[in-house]
């Protein structure tokens, strides 16, 4: 089958489950499919992410929902044996069109890993400027771009008296939040978000979740979560992923925050919600 | 009414319950160390055998039977196979302490009679094997091996780097026969080494014995040390690394040059001198591929060049006392210079963070 923009309206007005958030999307993907070696892993993902929105990508592990946060900026292509169908747009191009750079994909399109992972060899300001060093840019004035990164990241009073310090001193909450600084030094139009809190006391998680809300006024955010108050909390819509036994991962519901969490259509979502199993 | 303050101690003298043992134990201890041995004297001095037997068909039984009765007596059941294991490894570490110990002392002791200033910055004109100490050094062969063995890093160092990038940061189709190619060549003879420069280049008249022949030669043997220490290196670097440096948009040149290389530098700067440590002493490829001289030579692409192990291997054969002190004296050179290199490159590299 060819996939158009039309048939893909229709078939997500035939799936009653996929509600149609009213804004102009800013990075969609269209039918999804993802592979390793010949496991069939995400079957036929359609979302959409409205500009300055906040996306929570929520389901069991294994799933697939941070497989497909890494199709949003080509990371998955680096997996070997990984495979793909399907395509992503962001600004109504497609990303894996023939020619495209990853490079400037990445460059738009910002990750934060489930992991903290600064550079070890790097100072901490260091890490804040490694990206536009990486990619070899400069900047007028450092300082101040170290200076506004942290304080977005709310990590700037923590650290501001020891920027020279190794990155590897700071305890890992505070290293997660300057993975998230690091990431804003190149001001990205998406943040993708892999469980940036899974390793995180009570305190720093809360912090990251206002930072979240507050990057969503420059920023298209999605993120993954195991964490059902924070799917709550920070997102504006919501897509529910489940694997089921012996099948590929796929979206059983998609829409708003609020709806799926109080309302929701399909039987496995209310159940994943309230805590039944996953 | 409830204190409110967490009491503070001064920590007191010790205060590390978990190394105590009984008075028992020590006691048991001394005996299971020195009854085998006194033992074994013993017989030593009324057998006849030779030392090598005793040490193995005597001391080594006894202090088994020794530690284990002790440890049988104090620690129970695992204690008694916790100390044969014991026993073991201390034996086998000593016995391989001892030979190392030795070849340093012999090289030091018979070393430091030949060695003076001018041995160091003479060289070898108009002395023979049997001219006295007093006149002629090593300092021609000195130069030599620096020239032969820093070109053959120049050559080694880049391209074994490159493969081991290869190896581990790319899909290369080939990985597969190139790390088995530079594990073989890891086992390769130095002889071979020195025999196929020969081959290549002297047996086919394109180029005349010199010094950057020899460095081809310690090339070939540096290589697979360089290849496959770095590859464990690189591997070592952690994915989530190379993974956020390229989520930041880098492309993976810089990847591997700004995080990969820095995260991986001590371990590289190993891999660096292990393969220098390989070859510095090598004499058979040099035997073949560089002419024995006693002049001073700073060109390592024209003409003779003397080296430290040609210079030892040529005043060993000569068979003449003050032959064999020259060689002891340029052998403790050559551990003199390879001792400050190393020292000075860990001095240079240790770690700072940007």
């Amino acid at each position: 089958m060819t996939i158009t923009g039309e048939n893909i309206m229709d078939a997500k007005l035939q799936n009653a489950n996929i509600a149609v958030l009213d804004a102009e999307s800013h990075l969609e993907a269209r039918n999804i499919h993802v592979w390793f070696k010949d496991r069939h892993v995400l079957s036929d993902v359609s979302l959409h992410f409205p500009t300055n929105s906040v996306t929570a990508l929520i389901g069991p592990s294994g799933c697939g929902k941070s497989t497909f946060l890494r199709t949003l900026n080509r990371m998955h292509e680096l997996i070997p044996g990984a495979g793909l169908a399907g395509s992503i747009y962001l600004d109504n191009e497609d990303i894996y069109a023939a020619g495209v750079d990853p490079v400037n994909i990445r460059l738009r399109v910002g990750m934060v890993f489930q992991k903290p992972n600064p550079f070890p060899t790097m100072t901490i300001k260091g890490n804040v400027l490694a990206g536009l060093r990486l990619s070899n840019r400069r900047t007028r004035d450092e300082d101040d771009l170290v200076e506004s990164c942290l304080n977005r990241a709310s990590i700037w009073n923590e650290v501001k008296d020891r920027l020279d310090a190794p990155a590897g001193s700071l305890s890992g909450g505070q290293q997660q939040r300057l993975c998230i600084a690091r990431s804003l030094a190149l001001s990205p139009e998406v943040l993708l978000m892999d469980e940036p809190c899974s390793a995180l006391d009570p305190g720093s998680t809360r912090r990251i979740e206002e930072t979240i809300r507050e990057l969503s006024a420059d920023m298209t955010v999605v993120i993954v979560t195991h964490n059902m108050q924070q799917a709550q909390r920070v997102s504006d819509q919501t897509a529910f992923f489940l694997a089921e036994e012996g099948q590929p991962g796929h979206v059983v519901e998609f829409g708003a925050t609020d709806n799926l969490f109080s309302a929701p259509n399909d039987p496995r979502t209310e159940d994943y919600v309230n805590g039944r199993f996953g | 009414m409830m204190e409110n303050t967490v009491q503070l101690l001064e920590r007191p003298a010790g205060a590390t319950p978990w190394k105590t043992r009984s008075q028992n134990f020590r006691i048991w201890i001394a005996a299971a160390s020195i009854l085998p041995a006194a033992l074994s004297y013993l017989v030593y001095l009324n057998a006849g055998l030779s030392g090598a037997a005793i040490l193995l068909i005597v001391f080594l039984p006894l202090q088994l039977l020794g530690a284990a009765i002790a440890a049988a007596f104090t620690r129970g059941r695992r204690g008694v196979a916790d100390s044969q294991l014991s026993v073991l490894v201390l034996f086998a570490t000593s016995f391989v302490a001892i030979m190392l110990g030795s070849i340093v002392f012999s090289i030091i002791s018979w070393g430091l009679k030949a060695v003076s200033p001018h041995f160091i910055y003479q060289n070898n004109v108009y002395v023979t094997p049997t001219t006295s100490l007093e006149y002629g050094g090593a300092g021609h062969a000195l130069i030599g091996s620096l020239l032969v063995v820093g070109l053959a890093t120049l050559i080694a160092v880049p391209l074994g780097l490159a493969v081991a990038v290869y190896l581990t940061e790319t899909k290369g189709r080939f990985k597969g026969p190139v790390r088995f190619l530079a594990q073989s060549m890891s086992g390769l003879p130095s002889i071979v080494a020195g025999l196929f420069v020969y081959a290549l280049f002297i047996a086919t008249g394109t180029a005349n014995l010199s010094g950057w022949l020899g460095s081809l030669a310690l090339s070939l043997l540096m290589l697979p040390t360089v290849v496959r220490m770095s590859e464990e290196v690189l591997k070592l670097v952690p994915g989530d690394l190379r993974s956020a440096a390229l989520a930041l948009g880098a492309p993976q040149r810089r990847t591997f040059f700004q995080v990969v290389m820095p995260t991986a530098k001590a371990g590289l700067i190993t891999a660096v001198l292990l393969g220098i440590a390989r070859v510095v002493g090598e004499t058979a490829p040099l035997l073949l591929t560089t002419r024995l001289m006693s002049e001073t030579s700073i060109n390592p692409f024209y003409g003779d060049l003397a080296t430290l192990p040609t210079f030892i291997f040529s005043n060993l054969t000569a068979g003449f006392d003050t032959g064999r002190a020259r060689a002891w004296a340029a052998a403790f050179l050559l551990l003199a210079v390879v001792g400050l290199i190393f020292g000075a490159t860990r001095a240079l590299t240790t770690q700072k963070v940007k």
